[in-house]
């Protein structure tokens, strides 16, 4: 690698990190000027800042406020890059997200989001307050890993039911379950037959890799 | 013997009692359940908007041996409907929660109406506690407030919200002052319908969501300003605050919430919160978790957990599911009643 190259591939990092939109944009602008692969300054540039930031949040250095600020900056420099990218991204497979019926609270969930996103996972968001049929039907399209939250005690039979529509359906094999928030345990997990629990945000896509033996 | 609010009284104020109180506060603190619905044949979503149903619910959590209080309401979605909220009431299962949102930015909090009381579901909380004042029956009423951040949280997009905490400070600050004083109007007129106590549950303000540095800079101000303000106008008012999640990154600025209770989630260990904030009243934790999906005889068991390692109130740690079997709610008071024969010794008066 270059030492230009190692220059902007830093600069991304940081720019994720030191939660810098400007700073983001103008080096993905020079990655792109400098020919270099867009996927490549997402992965080992913006990427390798929001793990960082993950592990700043894991530390209890960082908190939600400046997670979502980092975010931002990957954001940034990912609308620069997008148009560049030769190979759509999400190679790491197709995962939906979502906050089940009944509850609102998404901040945990989308911090799933975009540490899936990061790490390469074609997310889509369902929202917050999903109707369990909209979780059935989006594996039936194709997802492979089905994501849920709740923030709530009163919510949580709601991703037993997920569970069950999706056996009754005959798509239990197709896909991986994973839950998560606040009230949420592996115990839990177990007992309403998930596949993997996963107790914080920038976990997430580990644990997902893990599940499916995907090289990290 | 000491009468219900005798008890919860002197808890408060860390005097000498024969055992701790058993309240659940209401508002997020949420005390009512299907069973409790049952035994009223009084049902959400109907109770959120009629008083004279509403105060039948909350006195039947009473009644049927769960908690030594009245509380109201049973959501933490009023305050922010009376400012211009969309809020979905749910059903007798699910709270009622916040459908859409009044400003897109900290900046726009201009727009906001203030909280006009004599309306909405505000004016029916208030004749709720008005009703159940009237019962005579001498136990204590808890009003609620739902806290600062939570409140502003629920008027626009948390996700902006909480960046703009560190973008657009001034604005955010006004912001908060804004929601402060709304609450603040509240409060006091709760107090004046007859609410002995108050308690601000903020679920969206906590330590491990905001870092301890937003939490000093935001949450413990309004808090403040709120308490402050009731204490001033009602010095003889019971003032709990509850934060939800872990604290030890935040006990430091908590012992700075101007309040005589502090309730804690069922993470937080009672003991170390007794140890990092003198002076104040602990209250909590049974797990809400273990209330919904537990058995009678766990719950006694952390009950006693409970009071062993200090707790001035017990109460369950967060909002209850209304999934809560009855038995597992009353397991908690009437394990107080029978199981805690030592008195707590009063540390001050």
């Amino acid at each position: 690698m270059s030492e230009a190259e190692r220059e902007i591939l830093d600069d991304l990092a940081r720019s994720v990190l030191d939660m810098d939109e400007d700073l983001a944009a103008n080096a993905a602008q020079r990655a792109i000027d400098a020919g270099m692969d867009a996927q490549r300054a997402i992965t080992e540039g913006l990427s390798r800042g929001m793990e960082a930031a993950g592990k700043k949040y894991e530390e209890e250095e960082y908190f939600v406020p400046e997670l979502l600020l980092c975010s931002d900056a990957m954001y940034a420099g990912v609308e620069v890059l997008r148009p560049h990218i030769v190979h759509r991204g999400g190679g790491r497979g197709r995962a939906v997200v979502g906050v089940v019926s009944g509850d609102t609270h998404d901040i945990g969930k989308n911090l799933v989001k975009l540490f899936m996103e990061a790490a390469g996972f074609q997310v889509t968001d369902l929202g917050r307050d999903v109707p369990i049929e909209k979780f059935v039907e989006a594996v039936r399209d194709g997802a492979q890993y089905v994501c849920m939250s709740t923030l709530m005690t009163t919510t949580m039979p709601g991703m037993e039911r997920v569970i069950q529509r999706l056996k009754e359906e005959g798509l239990r094999d197709r896909v991986k379950v994973i839950v998560g928030g606040a009230p949420i345990s592996q115990a839990f997990a177990n007992k309403i037959g998930a596949d993997a629990y996963s107790a914080s945000a920038p976990d997430a896509p580990a644990v997902l890799m893990r599940l499916s033996a995907i090289p990290a | 013997m000491l009468s219900e609010k005798q008890r919860l009284r002197l808890a408060l104020r860390r005097g000498e009692v024969d055992r701790p109180p058993c309240i659940c506060p209401g508002g997020m603190m949420n005390m009512v359940t299907h069973g409790v619905m049952q035994a009223a044949n009084v049902f959400w979503p109907a109770a959120h908007t009629d008083p004279g149903l509403m105060a039948a619910l909350s006195a039947a959590a009473h009644d049927t041996g769960c908690f030594e209080n009245y509380g109201v309401p049973f959501c933490m979605t009023v305050e922010v409907e009376n400012m211009g909220a969309k809020v979905d009431l749910g059903d007798a299962v699910h709270e009622p929660r916040v459908s859409g949102y009044v400003i897109e930015s900290v900046s726009d909090w201009k727009r906001l109406p203030p909280m006009d009381c004599a309306r909405g579901r505000a004016a029916v909380v208030l004749e709720a506690i008005r009703l159940l004042k009237a019962r005579g029956s001498g136990v204590p009423i808890t009003g609620n407030l739902t806290g600062p951040v939570s409140t502003a949280s629920s008027l626009m997009e948390p996700t902006v919200f909480y960046k703009e905490l560190r973008k657009k400070k001034q604005d955010a600050h006004d912001f908060m002052d804004f929601v402060s004083e709304q609450l603040l109007a509240f409060g006091l007129e709760q107090l004046k319908a007859g609410a002995d106590v108050i308690t601000i549950s903020d679920p969206s303000g906590t330590g491990e969501i905001l870092g301890p540095a937003l939490f000093a800079e935001y949450a413990v101000p309004a808090l403040n300003k709120i308490t402050r303000g009731l204490r001033g106008a009602f010095p003889d008012a019971g003032l709990i605050v509850h934060i939800c999640g872990q604290m030890r990154s935040v006990f430091k600025p908590l012992a700075g919430v101007d309040c005589q209770a502090l309730s804690f989630d069922a993470e937080v260990s009672l003991r170390e919160a007794k140890k990092n904030l003198p002076g104040k009243a602990i209250m909590g934790n049974v797990s809400t978790f273990a209330l919904e999906f537990a058995e009678p005889d766990k719950i006694a068991a952390m009950t006693k957990l409970c009071v062993e390692n200090g707790a001035d109130i017990v109460s369950p740690a967060c909002g209850m599911g209304t999934g809560s079997p009855l038995p597992n709610v009353q397991a908690i008071l009437e394990t107080l009643k029978t199981a805690v024969p030592i008195p707590i010794k009063a540390e001050a008066v």
